[in-house]
């Protein structure tokens, strides 16, 4: 199991929604697609590289 | 109300439609959006949150259900039961409750929520098309 590739996929669809969900020309929705999907990948990544010297602390326990 | 919204609310109609489109739309995701005539959109939709509900399934994510004592359970279920039909299919047909153990359980949850989430937000989508407030 991919972490980066569920993310990915992830921002793929969440993409795609709003994009179709909110604009209705199609090059305002490939705009929109590309802005939310790259704000989200790179985001992601940048977020994680960035916490990367943080300890990951104990782990969760189960309810 | 200024005089502008209240032309705005007089120009809204309230019909049939707003009442069967946001309802198809909740039971099967996309079906509001092809009852009003938007069959690309409708497909589309359909497939992105199906495609969601299916990755979170196979990933073992939790399908919320309300538990005593659990207040944020509500809140999770609510989210979840917004995919409609799949929720119900997937809760009471096939007893289907996700794997907190699995390694994919907490990626599976966010897909099921977000799909969920999705869901809702293309009833209240239905809901501006039918009354005339979006196109």
């Amino acid at each position: 199991m991919s972490h980066v590739l569920l993310m990915t996929l992830y921002a793929f669809l969440v993409s795609c929604f709003f994009a179709l969900l909110w604009r209705r020309e199609r090059a305002a929705q490939r705009r929109l697609f590309i802005q939310l999907f790259l704000s989200m990948v790179v985001g992601g990544i940048v977020l994680a590289w960035l916490m990367y010297p943080f300890p990951p602390g104990p782990p969760t326990p189960l309810p | 109300m200024t005089s502008r919204e209240s032309t705005e609310d007089e120009r809204l109609e309230w019909s049939y439609e707003a009442v069967v489109a946001p309802l198809l739309g909740w039971l099967l995701p996309g079906a509001g959006h092809l009852y009003l005539g938007r069959r690309e959109r409708a497909a589309a939709f359909f497939l992105i949150v199906l495609a969601a509900v299916v990755v979170g399934t196979q990933l073992d994510g939790n399908l919320y259900r309300i538990e005593p004592n659990r207040p944020l359970t509500v809140l999770g279920t609510f989210a979840c039961a917004g995919m409609g039909l799949p929720y119900v299919v997937l809760r009471f047909l096939l007893s289907y409750s996700g794997d907190i153990v699995a390694r994919g359980y907490e990626y599976g949850t966010a897909f099921l929520l977000t799909a969920g989430l999705m869901n809702w937000l293309l009833v209240l989508d239905c809901w501006d098309i039918a009354i005339g407030r979006k196109e």
